[in-house]
């Protein structure tokens, strides 16, 4: 997904993980995403460059959906749908 | 699909060792991998009641001389204690921590009541072979 079509999301869950470094931001991932439903969009905020591959690839191996990220200053939005 | 293994040979008792052990150890929970930690000779002094996350008991495996920049530095990152690290992974995934009965002995533990809550057992070093004989993932720390 481009970044006007992520925009357009309404994640069901925002998790804000900017004040962590690696691995903060995926371990915040894996407790959030116990929290939602399948089919359910998640948003993970990082600060932490690592963040922004680590995520997608997480996703493959757990079998999530890596939607995109839209580039903010200072930190990443990352989106991905439970599976 | 089956979740995958790893089995982690912990020898050392410094607190940069440690710490690098605690973040591939969420790496791990992250992907739900069966966790094995076989806590061996220098660890099991780190993992003493008395001892666990007070720094100032612990020493560095590398640039001993720049501890203090270094703890300062993982503070101001947010970044766990080791000790907090392992915590979260054993919430997480399955994780076990097992202590070398050995190594327990050494430092005066003879008992798991010796360690911190974390620890599963007092194991044999056939214990850790097997594990290792069995997991998709061997580290020694």
């Amino acid at each position: 997904m481009n970044t006007e079509e992520l925009k357009t999301l309404e994640p069901t869950k925002t998790v804000d993980a900017r004040g962590t470094a690696c691995p903060g931001p995926l371990l915040e991932a894996k407790k959030a995403i116990g929290t939602i439903n399948p089919g359910d969009i998640m948003e993970v905020w990082s600060a932490d460059e690592g963040t922004k591959a680590d995520i997608p690839k997480w996703c493959k191996k757990q079998g999530h959906e890596y939607l995109g990220t839209i580039d903010e200053p200072g930190y990443f939005r990352i989106f991905l749908q439970k599976k | 699909m089956e979740n995958k293994k790893m089995c982690l040979g912990l020898y050392t008792g410094s607190v940069d060792k440690l710490t690098a052990a605690g973040v591939i150890l969420s790496g791990a929970a992250a992907n739900d991998m069966e966790v094995d930690i076989y806590v061996l000779l220098q660890a099991a002094r780190a993992f003493k009641k008395d001892i666990g996350d007070d720094a100032s008991k612990l020493n560095m495996a590398e640039n001993a001389e720049f501890k203090d920049e270094f703890m300062a530095s993982l503070n101001n990152l947010n970044v766990k204690t080791w000790v907090e690290f392992f915590k979260e992974a054993k919430e997480i995934t399955n994780v076990k921590i097992h202590i070398c009965g050995l190594a327990g002995k050494v430092w005066g533990g003879e008992k798991l009541e010796d360690f911190i809550d974390l620890a599963d057992d007092i194991c044999g070093i056939g214990a850790y072979i097997e594990s290792a004989e069995e997991a998709d993932i061997n580290l020694f720390i």
